[in-house]
């Protein structure tokens, strides 16, 4: 990792938590799928950065997520419990990629396919435990399953379009 | 102990992932916590301010939303206004009791969007976005919020076109809040927010500033309407009246919503001061 790495990684990061503050939060469609854009912080960062980091890192991301919407805790656990799965689901879908050298966690360096597969379990995760924190109990599971499936695709969607934004 | 340190060594992830997590849940479980309470709220300074930058922005973009629902909510303070005021009139003797259906006989009909409006014609008039399909007839009274405006003479389903003050043909009766004097006010003078006051005798005492409002006598707009206020006070050339300039409380320059106004009554009312019988007199 070189400055530039670090400074670009730190304008996409900080990108994506304005969006998530400022437009993302307040867009709810059919009032079950939301877009929770932060997590493209956890998902874009480099691949060599170490898990400590990444792991303090998406602690600071879920608290600020947490204060926009008076939620302190939830977010943060959320996207610790990502941050920590992150290298297993990369090293187990990218080994071959790995084993070329350098890469970026970005939509055009690994192409559409493995980016969403990539993207689609790690948003998975995330989002249903946030949902289910969110939910407290199993009373409405069937609800709750229905907010994930759909604001997994929100998400996913939202995450596709910004990252063609920094083709 | 240091088998212990390699073992935190190697596993020093997992143990921050642990802390990390436990200590999330622990804020989940203890909402009202220290941390969540003092710091980590919206009501965070930086947070806040924030939020408000965006919510201005948000709020232009519905200002004609909040313009309009406004408007209807005023119709209908206006509406409870008159009417409490018809059952109750200030200056009535103790034993008037008035009718019942004479007292509601003013109803605010709806709000309506000046589309269009002429100030510097010898005849002006203004059209408005409500026409037959939303109440309005012809005759009702037209205000805006500061005062009265005109009456509508002709209307379309969508559309009206509303005689204002500022029309050579236009008269309406007037009173004088603090001497009480009744007056005509009729549009003279080539300028939009002067109207002349006529008819009170020169031997009355008319004071400087004080406020016109529509008499107990029009049947079109409800008594105590402003008009507008007294400016400058002259004798007229036969030495008998006072010849009374009024600024126009209502800016026709700048006019955007008007309230419509109908009164209930008033067919009966015009028909019998026009009847025969009372004509003769």
């Amino acid at each position: 990792m070189n400055p530039s790495d670090i400074i670009r990684s730190t304008i996409i990061g900080l990108f994506y938590l304005l969006m998530h503050v400022f437009v993302a939060r307040q867009l709810v469609l059919f009032d079950c799928a939301f877009c929770f854009i932060y997590v493209g912080v956890i998902l874009t960062l480099p691949y060599e950065i170490s898990l400590t980091a990444l792991l303090l890192i998406a602690f600071g991301t879920g608290l600020i997520a947490d204060t926009f919407d008076n939620t302190l805790g939830m977010h943060t656990a959320a996207t610790v419990l990502m941050a920590y799965l992150r290298p297993t689901v990369v090293n187990y879908q990218m080994s071959q990629k790995i084993s070329e050298g350098r890469f970026e966690l970005s939509l055009r360096n690994l192409g559409t396919p493995t980016f969403l597969s990539y993207a689609f379990v790690l948003v998975l995760i995330h989002h249903s435990t946030l949902l289910f924190i969110e939910a407290g109990s199993g009373s409405l599971f069937l609800f709750t399953l229905l907010k994930i499936g759909a604001s997994v695709v929100f998400t996913l969607i939202a995450l596709l379009l910004s990252q063609l934004f920094f083709r | 102990m240091l088998q212990l340190f390699e073992f935190i060594a190697r596993k020093r992830n997992l143990i921050l992932f642990v802390l990390l997590e436990i200590l999330s849940f622990w804020l989940i479980v203890n909402n009202n916590n220290y941390w969540s309470v003092n710091y980590f709220n919206t009501s965070n300074a930086v947070v806040a301010k924030s939020l408000l930058v965006s919510n201005s922005i948000k709020e232009y973009s519905n200002l004609q939303e909040v313009n309009q629902t406004l408007a209807e909510e005023n119709r209908r303070l206006r509406q409870q206004i008159t009417t409490a005021q018809q059952q109750k009139p200030a200056n009535a003797p103790a034993a008037y009791k008035p009718d019942s259906v004479f007292a509601a006989r003013y109803k605010y009909i709806t709000v309506a969007k000046v589309v269009e409006s002429t100030v510097y014609r010898t005849d002006n008039y203004l059209t408005i976005d409500k026409g037959a399909a939303d109440g309005v007839r012809e005759r009702m009274g037209v205000m805006s919020s500061d005062g009265i405006v005109g009456i509508v003479t002709v209307c379309n389903a969508h559309f009206s076109k509303v005689t204002s003050i500022l029309h050579s043909q236009f008269s309406v009766g007037a009173m004088l809040l603090r001497s009480g004097e009744i007056g005509t006010v009729e549009w003279q003078t080539t300028n939009p927010s002067v109207v002349s006051l006529r008819d009170i005798s020169r031997y009355k005492k008319v004071l400087k500033g004080d406020t016109a409002v529509t008499s107990n006598y029009s049947s079109v707009f409800p008594p105590g309407a402003t008009i507008g206020r007294v400016q400058k006070i002259a004798v007229s050339a036969d030495q008998s009246q006072f010849e009374i300039e009024l600024r126009l409380s209502t800016d026709f320059t700048k006019l955007s919503y008007v309230y419509l106004v109908e009164n209930k009554l008033q067919k009966q009312q015009e028909s019998l001061q026009k009847s025969p019988v009372t004509a003769r007199k």
